[in-house]
């Protein structure tokens, strides 16, 4: 048997005696990867963190790291003997230190127990913050904090580091470059990462496997292309909020019929019988715009999303769909107006519940 | 209970040390005792608590007055001085109400101070006549307000400093005149600060022992003192004192009470807007000067002046007074059991915060009582315990007695003190401590450190100014602090307090000076180090 590198079984993660997740399983497989859990806020996913961290205890499960037993119900490695590092969502600078220092602060378990760390200045530079070493957490923006915070939990380069919404605090602009840096980082010094966040792209972007969180369960744990093109049921879909769910009937083996937009064409995801009654996944690049179209559809609102456009339609059962369209397309179109769908139809991948 | 260490049994052996007092009270008042009780209770009984309750309510008045009116002039006005005045009406507090009353009756006496003035500017004439007497009850009330009314001026100023600007800008905006302001909205929006701070004005009325005692009042506390000294009769003066602590009871919620109200006054709420204090000129800036200073004067400059005078006039009691060990006895008591309170504070603390215990909280709550309990009450409490406790315990495992060991010992007066300011330790270092995120010490777990190098190296270096602050806060109400010293003391050794208690005691008010004098220097020595903290960190 493959040695798993993260094994966590059947747990319960508490929070002051209430359960958040229940009966959780999840494996990292290999040293290096990048794992993601999305789910909406309070539904658990800090305490999931907490309790790897060992700042929860468990009562159901276990979870073991490097086939070393860390929490069970009998069993409890203090946090500060896992070597597992936490970045808190909240700022957890301590204030009487300079940046500086806080930054040190990560390698000390290191130097004590002749552990390799990272060099903390590629990592500073990296992440852009050579500027405020000598500053106090006080005398820094909350975007800043959060950066030396993260710079603080990688640099001791930890056999598991928990990220817990790394990237909240940071600047819509500056985001992308500090998740490119940050992939970088992880990737190329082999830290295993469990981040925590509610930004689907960040996970999509991030991670080599996301876990959808829901409901007090894992609902979907796969790659983040599955995730997103292949939700595994409603709730999912749901929170993903990329798509509405339209009636249709399965005609065939590639094909089914929707009362509105007529026959769609595509590869089904899982089996349905013919004749059966499905909900079909249809989301807005599954669509595609065409004037000539005789399928004219109204237009109730427009949001412009910078690369692209995306449409809100109504349809004739008064259902609304979005499309896409790239903003530098020619012909755009106005509210009330009429917008054409390219016929017929083909979707990819057919998901149906 | 999940676990039981350390922290449970130290935070159980302080709940159990600071409990011991009340329920020795408590178990007194079943207790027969001597006839005198019985005699008392149909003759004098009432006036001790009609007294104290005169006492408690002149003196609420005048605090109330003296400190929401110099808080509000200060918050909201800017005139020359008035940065001085904020620290300086606090210092007021270094003079105890009994030294007040020994400036007080020193200066208005039949041929005192104000006498001598009267003489020197105008030559003979029997002033005495013409001056009046701040004796009896309203010297008491006069000694005891400019002694505390700081509580109330501190507690209003920091609930004033948090008042956003845009309520009074809402009440210009509704038309309101300035005293409308004041009184619609400025201060009802502070008023369980102010609340707050009378408490604590009237348990300390209530409390006190030297003043009413210099002026010979009878109150329930002086009762319980001299019901002890002169009849001997201890059950008795636990009796006396369950009806005390009924009163300091009922302050004590109150108190605790309005403190949680309080909070409701913080800026965290979102919307403070910071006030810029109106800039006063002319007479008005002047009356606001003029108001300040005089009650600086009289709180402060006035005894110290008085006692400066006689000090210089007698020299000989200077020279006869052997400061040098009067001072290491107050600097040992001090030293003692500021280390002792923040040891126990902060491993109370410390064990709170790592156990999340409800159990835990509950024994904190219980041992942060102690503050409430007069200082007469307590000294009579354990000494009654140790009686008891040798009596029986003891006795009964024919052990040797260990009375002199608690009593009349310096181990007994820490105790006394520990049980006494513990709440204030123990407050002072939680205030300080829950302004510590908890996710600090988990970053530091995660980064390897162990709960003792977590507190050591996390915890005590961000707390210390807070330990600063509390040592300095302990120190100065210990030098204050009358009758437990009395009372505990061990033979022959003296305090600045108690020896400036035995002179005035003996009529050696002159005397009395410059004990008086030295002890105030050095409290307001303490004030001065602590004064931007008091008026900042209260703020938070």
């Amino acid at each position: 048997m493959i040695k798993k590198f993260l094994e966590i079984k059947n747990v319960d993660f508490q929070i002051g005696g209430k359960i958040k997740v229940k009966n959780f399983s999840l494996d990292i497989e290999k040293k290096g990867e990048i794992i993601c859990l999305l789910g909406p806020s309070g539904i658990g996913k800090t305490t999931i963190l907490r309790s790897i961290a060992g700042l929860e205890k468990v009562e159901n499960g276990s979870i073991k790291l490097k086939s070393n037993l860390l929490s069970s119900k009998n069993s409890h490695v203090e946090p500060e003997n896992r070597n597992i590092s936490l970045s808190f969502q909240e700022n957890a600078l301590f204030p009487h230190f300079t940046i500086q220092k806080n930054i040190n602060f990560g390698t000390e378990r290191n130097k004590i127990n002749g552990k390799k760390f990272l060099n903390p200045k590629k990592i500073i530079k990296i992440l852009n913050i050579e500027n405020i070493l000598n500053k106090y957490p006080h005398q820094i923006s909350a975007g800043e904090a959060q950066r030396a915070s993260l710079t603080r939990a990688v640099v001791s380069n930890p056999d598991l580091l928990l990220l817990d919404e790394p990237l909240s605090n940071i600047d819509e602009n500056f985001k992308e470059e500090i998740q490119v840096n940050l992939k970088q980082i992880l990737k190329e010094n082999k830290i295993t990462t469990i981040i925590v966040t509610h930004d689907s792209y960040e996970a999509f972007y991030l991670g080599d496997k996301c876990g959808i969180i829901l409901d007090k369960k894992l609902r979907q744990y796969d790659e983040p292309y599955n995730v997103y093109h292949y939700p595994n049921s409603i709730h999912v879909v749901n929170f993903l909020n990329r798509g509405v769910l339209v009636p249709a009937t399965v005609t065939g083996q590639y094909t089914l019929e929707n009362d509105d937009l007529g026959l769609i064409k595509g590869n089904f995801v899982n089996e349905h019988r013919i004749g059966t009654k499905v909900k079909l996944l249809l989301q807005p690049e599954d669509l595609e715009h065409d004037d000539k179209s005789n399928l004219q559809l109204d237009v109730i609102d427009k949001k412009f999303k910078g690369t692209n456009f995306i449409y809100t339609l109504r349809t004739r059962s008064n259902k609304n769909i979005s499309v896409f369209v790239h903003s530098h397309h020619v012909h755009q179109h106005q509210i009330s107006d009429k917008f054409g769908i390219k016929k017929p139809i083909h979707i990819k991948h057919l998901v149906c519940f | 209970m999940r676990t039981f260490n350390i922290w449970y049994l130290s935070s159980f052996l302080i709940s159990v040390i600071v409990i011991i007092p009340v329920v020795t009270v408590f178990l007194s008042f079943f207790e027969s005792t001597s006839d005198y009780f019985e005699l008392l209770k149909n003759t004098f009984l009432f006036e001790y608590i009609s007294n104290s309750l005169i006492l408690v309510f002149g003196v609420l008045f005048l605090t109330l007055i003296i400190g929401v009116s110099t808080a509000y002039i200060v918050s909201f006005y800017s005139f020359p001085f008035s940065n001085f005045f904020k620290w300086a009406l606090i210092l007021g507090f270094a003079v105890p109400p009994y030294i007040y009353a020994y400036s007080l009756t020193a200066f208005f006496e039949n041929y005192g101070t104000a006498y001598t003035i009267l003489k020197s500017l105008f030559g003979e004439f029997n002033y005495n006549l013409h001056i009046p007497k701040f004796d009896g009850m309203i010297g008491a009330i006069l000694s005891i307000s400019f002694s505390i009314y700081a509580y109330v001026y501190i507690l209003t100023t920091a609930s004033f400093y948090f008042q956003s600007n845009n309520l009074i800008e809402l009440g210009k905006n509704l038309g309101f005149s300035k005293l409308k302001t004041l009184f619609k909205v400025i201060i009802p929006s502070a008023r369980p600060a102010i609340v707050a701070g009378l408490a604590l004005v009237a348990m300390e009325t209530l409390s006190d022992f030297g003043a009413v005692d210099f002026f010979s009042i009878n109150t329930l506390t002086t009762a319980i003192y001299n019901s002890w000294l002169s009849f001997d009769d201890l059950v008795f003066s636990n009796q006396l004192s369950f009806y005390l602590l009924i009163f300091i009871f009922a302050l004590f919620v109150i108190e605790k009470f309005s403190r949680r109200n309080a909070k409701y006054h913080s800026p965290l709420q979102g919307g403070f807007k910071k006030k810029q204090r109106a800039k006063l000129i002319g007479i008005k800036a002047f009356l606001a000067f003029l108001f300040c200073f005089l009650i600086f004067f009289l709180s402060f400059l006035f005894p110290i002046f008085q006692m400066l005078y006689w000090t210089i006039l007698y020299p000989k009691n200077f020279f006869d007074l052997n400061i040098q060990d009067l001072l290491l006895n107050t600097l040992l008591l001090v030293a003692l059991s500021s280390v002792v309170l923040i040891i126990f504070s902060f491993i109370s603390n410390y064990g709170t915060r790592v156990n999340k215990s409800r159990f835990l909280n509950f024994l904190t709550t219980i041992s942060i009582s102690g503050y409430a309990l007069p200082g007469v009450i307590l000294a009579l409490a354990y000494i009654s315990f140790v009686a008891w406790f040798d009596n029986t315990i003891i006795h009964y495992f024919e052990l040797q007695s260990v009375k002199k060991i608690f009593i009349g010992s310096i181990l007994g007066l820490v105790i006394a003190y520990f049980v006494r300011f513990y709440s204030l330790s123990c407050n002072g270092i939680k205030s300080s401590y829950e302004k510590i995120n908890k996710t600090l010490d988990e970053t530091a777990y995660l980064s390897g450190y162990s709960k003792l190098k977590t507190f050591l190296n996390i915890h005590v270096p961000y707390l210390k100014s807070s330990i600063f602050f509390v040592t300095i806060l302990i120190s100065l109400e210990i030098i204050r602090e009358l009758p437990i010293t009395l009372i505990l003391r061990p033979f022959n050794f003296e305090t600045f307090a108690t020896t400036a208690y035995i002179y005035a005691s003996q009529d050696l008010l002159e005397a009395a000076a410059v004990p008086s004098l030295f002890l105030v220097l050095i409290a307001s020595l303490f004030i001065l180090l602590i004064s931007r903290y008091i008026l900042k960190e209260n703020n938070d």
